[in-house]
């Protein structure tokens, strides 16, 4: 496959604030890569630069293996789609579908016969001499797609789109906006702080922080194997559990620090007296009975929304998600038990994953 | 507020205010329809006895009223296109950076709006006198009175351009617009209304402008209906009746406009009018 | 070439354009004039060198002899009363007709909207009403006042030296008091009724909340309106020559129409450039205080 955008040692700066740390990434043909992160990463700005409307300090863009810094956005051949939709108000939709093919000078005829066909795909047939304002929000987000749509263009850029729509409306448009990707085969950015959005969508997760690329793989990839305590912390919900631990003096037992010192075997040797940070994922800790227990806690908090519970410990560090109910009440004694495999280990200091046999 | 169930009895006490504010303006049209021995009845009559409408065509003619009102339009569109031309994309600019160099323009620019005409015409005089303009009374006039009306202007305009979202700019750049496509047609259309607004008050404004022409215009062919009617009005007027019925031709169309726009005139107004 | 019209069709050569050509024109027409003033505050301008622009330096002279003239004090005090009194009646009647507008009441907006109708219309036909209104044997406001019983003898407003400087101050409170009005219900409307109901929960009577909530809240509104009071009533000029052209006996003259005097009547240029600087040392001094109470408004 080839690189349909790609990014070398991309720096932006605005004034001091530095928003993008030599940024260096390839977006294949036809994938579909989710920028997230939390705000103030820097991914808007990715997304901006890509699509021109920013211009980036120093470094190489490229779409389509043409050099594209201090190109107008106009000549980028990228469509977007905005947080806001962005429709021109004083426009029915269907001038609003058809307005970048008109600005290449395509006939009125031509333009509004491309107009109805993309309608049809996206369900606006009805509406094509409504106003913006006249539309429902989820009506107004598949003008926006519409619009970026009819241009056929080289990439996809999303900015946040679902972020204004309710939740079922958002959860049927991830659905829409994927399956129209798969169709189109078309080459997708897709902007959003929501992990679940980027998990569920993308081919491609790109996690970035304070302007600076965090990890980037599939999805699944990103929740086996988080590179870093932030990754980490941030693909999967509810957040992953991190207890301060250390390595006791044989380098085979790990020690729960905050938890009276209790300990688990180790799968393999690690450097003796190591201060690391645990990281075990809520749905892979367990109730279990005092035999079994690797350590205990005391409850704070139970919480069921049916399908699942939710215990927490009372210094809220660690939670449970079982998809049994439970009998336990605050202030409970209860132990828990997780499969050492199940283990994430990070540095105290650097936060980085450390690597061992065991993944 | 709302305990008190009376908004009846408000609106009486509003209709009585807001008639006791604008009887200027009714004096005024009522002394114009009084004769010339009524006006100076003792005590006046609220209602003339016999309305004479025959002073307007008079004072229309015998002050050459044709004239004067033809230079105010003459005038007030000159300072209008030119405020309007220079000063729309100046405010859009101002409106869409946030920057150093964009705080010392708009301060710039506030610092020129508080400029008292009185105190700029001195200079301005002698610097037209001096560059020959004076040869051109009334374009100088335009040229000194848009000098005035662009600064308030900018900044009331600055105002309905931060209006506009700014990812509409943006998603016109990305369908394929230059800056220059992306301004005219998707900022402006969507800006329009304050835009219009502003643009009529400051031709109100420069229709009725007194000092620069008082001062620059010295060919009576050429000055506006303000200075026509200073020619015939100090503290021993007696022509009273003659000077209300300029008076109402004056400022009725202005008064008719506004009424008619009232609530866009409030409403462009007090949007900008405190930013 | 080629970069520059790019720049100008995409980039930042767009921005620049669009605020250079109007920069340009304003310093032309109020920058260069502004210094231009101060300049020939310094020097000796007589018909003879006006159309030149080399004219004998004359240090302070001018400023001596404008503070020395006889009526310097008189107008000083005329300046002072038509400024604070404008302000002070456009100020107190807006802030009220404001509140009372806050009521709620069918057209209450509309009314109120009517009010702006003498902010439109030209100032010297506003002198011209007024002029009329305030006249001495035949005035109308003379006959309610005596209609009500509130004066025995015929006020001379307009000839009366103790009197004609507060009559173009009525007319000028008439003039600007619908602005302010207008100004300062923008800053009522956006106070939240939520504080009032919080205050009323709280025990908060009616003198309280008003003292407690709307004053401390409009704290930056009044400001500003006070400090654009004083810069419009600097710049209120059509009202004098309509009214009493500053007689009798300068009794009625303030320092803008003095300006004006000077280099217009008086064809004493540099006379009437150095009272525009004085007075331009109060109106930038207000000006401060009105971009300084605005600073948040400007920076968004």
């Amino acid at each position: 496959m080839t690189a349909q955008i790609e990014l070398q040692n991309v720096d932006k700066h605005y004034g001091t604030f530095h928003a993008l740390k030599n940024i260096d990434l390839a977006i294949d043909k036809g994938s579909f890569v989710a920028l997230v992160g939390p705000s103030g990463c820097g991914k808007s700005t990715l997304l901006r630069s890509i699509a021109g409307l920013e211009s980036i300090s120093s470094g190489t863009l490229k779409i389509a293996g043409e050099t594209m810094n201090g190109v107008p956005p106009r000549k980028r051949d990228v469509a977007m789609v905005f947080q806001s939709y962005a429709l021109y108000p004083h426009m029915t939709v269907e001038r609003n579908l058809s307005y970048s093919l008109r600005l290449k000078g395509m006939s009125r005829a031509d333009a509004k016969k491309k107009a109805e066909e993309v309608a049809k795909t996206t369900g606006l047939s009805e509406l094509l001499h409504r106003f913006p304002r006249q539309l429902s929000g989820g009506q107004r987000q598949r003008v926006a797609m519409g619009r970026a749509i009819i241009r056929n263009p080289k990439a996809f850029l999303f900015d946040e789109p679902l972020s204004n729509l309710d939740a079922s409306l958002r959860v049927q448009m991830r659905k829409e906006i994927r399956s129209l990707h798969d169709r189109l085969g078309a080459t997708s950015v897709y902007v959003t702080h929501d992990q679940i959005e980027a998990m569920t969508m993308a081919d491609y997760v790109v996690v970035m922080r304070n302007g600076v690329i965090e990890q980037r793989g599939r999805p699944l990839e990103l929740y086996d194997f988080p590179a870093n305590k932030f990754v980490a912390g941030f693909i999967g919900s509810p957040a992953m559990n991190f207890i301060a631990s250390s390595i006791d003096a044989s380098g085979t037992r790990l020690i729960f620090d905050e938890y009276s010192g209790e300990s688990i075997a180790l799968e393999q040797r690690l450097e003796p007296n190591r201060k690391v940070i645990a990281g075990i994922r809520p749905e892979f800790l367990r109730v279990a009975s005092e035999a079994e227990a690797n350590f205990h806690i005391e409850v704070g908090t139970v919480e069921s929304t049916g399908s699942a519970t939710y215990i927490s410990s009372q210094d809220q560090m660690v939670t449970v998600v079982q998809s049994e109910r439970t009998e336990l009440k605050p202030n409970d004694r209860v132990g828990l038990k997780v499969d050492s495999a199940r283990i994430h280990l990070f540095d105290a200091k650097t936060e980085a994953r450390i690597v061992t046999d065991a993944g | 507020m709302n305990r008190l169930p009376a908004p009846k009895l408000f609106l009486v006490l509003a209709l009585g205010l807001a008639a006791l504010y604008l009887f200027p303006l009714y004096w005024m049209y009522v002394t114009s329809l009084k004769g010339s021995s009524e006006i100076f009845a003792n005590p006046p009559t609220f209602w003339p006895n016999d309305p004479d409408p025959s002073i307007y065509p008079e004072t229309w003619a015998r002050r050459t009223m044709a004239t004067f009102l033809w230079n105010s339009l003459v005038i007030a569109t000159g300072v209008t296109s030119l405020t309007v031309l220079l000063g729309t994309g100046c405010a859009y600019v101002l409106a869409r950076y946030r920057s150093v160099w964009i705080d010392i323009g708009l301060f710039a620019i506030l610092m020129l709006q508080v400029l008292p005409a009185s105190v700029m015409i001195t200079p301005l005089y002698v610097g037209f006198n001096q560059l020959g303009l004076l040869d051109y009374p009334r374009t100088a006039v335009i040229l000194a009175a848009a000098g005035k009306a662009i600064p308030f202007y900018i900044v009331l305009v600055r105002a309905t351009f931060m209006s506009v979202p700014r990812e509409l700019e943006e998603a016109a750049l990305v369908d394929g617009n230059s800056r220059w496509g992306a301004f005219f047609f998707i900022v402006l259309p969507l800006a329009r209304n304050g835009i219009l607004v502003l643009a009529i008050l400051t031709f109100m404004q420069a229709f009725g402008e007194y000092i620069y022409s008082k001062s620059i215009i010295t060919t009576q062919s050429l000055q506006p209906a303000s200075v026509g009617l200073s020619g015939f009005l100090g503290p021993n007027s007696t022509d009273w009746n003659g000077i209300m019925a300029y008076a109402a031709i004056y400022v009725t169309p202005i008064v008719l406009v506004f009424v008619i726009l009232q609530r866009r005139i409030v409403a462009g107004l007090t949007s900008g009018a405190l930013k | 070439m080629g970069r520059i019209v790019s720049s100008i069709t995409d980039g930042k050569g767009f921005d620049l354009l669009l605020v250079g050509l109007t920069m340009v024109f304003l310093l032309a027409l109020a920058g260069v004039p502004l210094v231009y003033n101060v300049v020939m505050s310094f020097q000796q301008v007589d018909m003879f060198n006006l159309s030149t622009f080399s004219r004998p330096f004359a240090g302070f002279s001018n400023y001596v002899e404008v503070v020395s003239q006889p009526e310097f004090w008189l107008i000083i005090r005329n300046t002072a009363i038509f400024v604070f009194g404008s302000i002070g009646g456009q100020f107190v009647f807006g802030f009220a007709l404001a509140l009372f507008f806050m009521l709620k009441f069918p057209f209450a907006s509309t009314i109120r909207g009517l009010f702006l109708v003498s902010w439109v219309m030209p100032g010297l036909v506003v002198g011209a009403l007024w002029g009329w209104i305030l006249a001495g044997d035949f005035g109308v406001l003379n006959a309610i006042l005596k209609g009500i019983g509130l004066i025995d003898n015929t006020m001379f407003w307009k000839s009366d030296p103790s009197l004609a400087i507060w009559a173009v101050t009525i007319a000028n409170i008439w003039l600007g008091l619908a602005f302010n009005m207008m100004l300062l219900s923008v800053g009522l409307a956006g106070i939240s009724q939520d504080l009032y109901e919080a205050a009323e929960l709280d025990g908060a009577n009616g003198f309280q909340r008003f003292s407690t909530i709307t004053l401390p809240m409009m704290r930056s509104t009044i400001g500003a309106v006070l400090a654009l009071g004083l810069i419009y009533t600097l710049q209120q000029f059509d009202l004098f020559p309509a009214i009493t052209e500053g007689g009798p006996a300068n009794s009625s003259n303030v320092a803008q129409y003095w300006a004006w005097q000077w280099s217009f009547q008086l064809f004493d240029f540099a006379k009437g450039a150095t009272v525009s600087v004085m007075m331009l040392v109060f109106v930038l001094f207000a000006s401060l205080v009105y971009v300084w109470s605005t600073r948040h408004e400007v920076r968004g």
